[in-house]
């Protein structure tokens, strides 16, 4: 035992604020009277990371039925959000693997495949509306929190993200210009490849710092029933969107397999023909797994919307 | 048998404790060692469900007691439970002392 105000634990932030309001210092106090000054064992801290995650979770209105229906729609909707996240990541390297498609395959076997294709394009065109449309949506409570919060308090919030996105813009343009360097070739030198995987690296964590930035920002907004509402159904809309996407990538990927498996031997020199590829097998389940997470957030939303603006429900602690 | 929220609630049932009191009470009824996380997470649903309700802090330490709706909650989970027990007794024979 120490005095009567104890060092916080670190690993109380990975509890939600109002969490750590309302329970903090008693746990603090139960950690202290368990464990003693000591460090906490793994397990207990694996626990809280566990418990405090799942705090997070609910008090974002992502699970449980905790808070009002307008949080969990706006929750539900940013978990479809985060679906679209991992859809770009699988999307960009699903059109870079198969950028030479028509080429490497005979034309009278075009049909099924461009059908995918364009299903795929054009539903990842409407995405990139839906996103405009969202964020049109959202933009007077942005002028109204930069009015009442005004710049500094956007900074903390974004500085992270835009940190991130210098770093990968910079790792982008270097890799890039190394490529150009080296010129066409057959074989790409063994420092260039490792070099385009992290820069791949660095690109996808600055899309994951992004989207917590982005997250944690419309957390604080205050944002109305109607707008809330107009989220939510465009959330489903992104959902349809992107089953779209994936089943026009599943037709491509078939069509392809069948009509010309070669095509997913030739990228990679002296890789055995196979009709599922590793590459496309990692693609297919990264969109499945966002699928399924839009999919979640979807029905969630489609079981909230009537009671969104119902403020009787069960508020936020 | 590691329900936290049904051993909290069985634990307050004989009257208010805060969390280090509760973790050590259901070791000892129980056998049962919660992890911290489980065990406020538990507490937190608990209270936000109005099935335990917080005293005055005393010396940093909250202690919880069970609430009218708690004690209802806590009865049906223990009928329920009887019936299981029951059913499971007789079908064993443990009555007839066959088995025992």
């Amino acid at each position: 035992m120490t005095d009567s105000h104890p060092r916080p634990h670190h690993d109380l932030k990975w509890y939600p604020r109002g969490w750590r309001d309302r329970y903090g210092a008693d746990f603090e106090q139960f950690l202290e009277d368990r464990y003693g000054d000591g460090p906490l064992p793994l397990s207990a801290r694996l626990s809280m990371v566990r418990s405090g995650s799942l705090e997070r979770l609910r008090s974002g209105g992502i699970v449980g039925s905790s808070v009002d229906p307008d949080t969990r729609v706006r929750g539900a909707s940013l978990l479809v959000l985060c679906a679209w996240g991992v859809f770009i990541v699988a999307g960009s390297a699903f059109a870079k693997y198969t950028e030479h498609w028509p080429l490497a395959t005979p034309p009278v076997d075009h049909w099924l495949p461009a059908t995918g294709m364009a299903a795929v394009q054009a539903a990842a065109a409407v995405g990139v509306l839906i996103l405009i449309v969202a964020g049109l949506a959202c933009l007077p409570a942005f002028v109204q929190f930069m009015r009442s919060e005004g710049w500094r308090a956007l900074w903390p919030l974004v500085r992270p993200m835009t940190l991130s996105v210098i770093a990968a813009g910079a790792a982008s343009v270097g890799i890039v210009a190394w490529n150009n360097h080296v010129g066409p070739s057959t074989t790409t030198p063994l420092g260039l490849r490792i070099a385009g995987v992290l820069a791949g690296l660095v690109v996808i964590g600055a899309l994951a710092v992004s989207y917590a930035t982005l997250i944690a920002f419309v957390y604080r907004l205050r944002i109305s029933t109607r707008v809330t509402r107009i989220l939510g159904v465009l959330a489903v809309a992104m959902t349809l969107a992107l089953a779209v996407i994936f089943a026009g990538a599943l037709t491509w990927w078939i069509s392809t397999a069948l009509h010309a498996p070669w095509f997913f031997g030739s990228l990679i020199p002296r890789s055995p023909t196979s009709p599922a590829p590793l590459p496309m097998i990692v693609l297919g389940l990264m969109m499945l797994s966002g699928l399924v997470l839009a999919g979640i957030g979807a029905l969630r939303i489609a079981t909230l919307l009537s009671a969104v603006g119902d403020m009787t429900s069960p508020t936020a602690s | 048998m590691n329900d936290p929220p049904l051993l909290i609630l069985t634990s307050l049932a004989e009257g208010p404790k805060h969390g280090y009191a509760l973790a050590q009470d259901i070791g000892e009824f129980a056998g049962v060692r919660l992890s911290p996380g489980a065990l406020y997470g538990a507490i937190a649903r608990l209270e936000e469900r109005g099935l335990i309700e917080a005293l005055p802090e005393v010396e940093r330490r909250r202690p919880y007691r069970v609430t009218a709706a708690g004690s209802a909650e806590l009865a049906e989970a223990m009928r329920e439970m009887r019936r299981v027990v029951d059913v499971g007794t007789h079908r064993l024979g443990l009555l007839q002392g066959r088995l025992a």
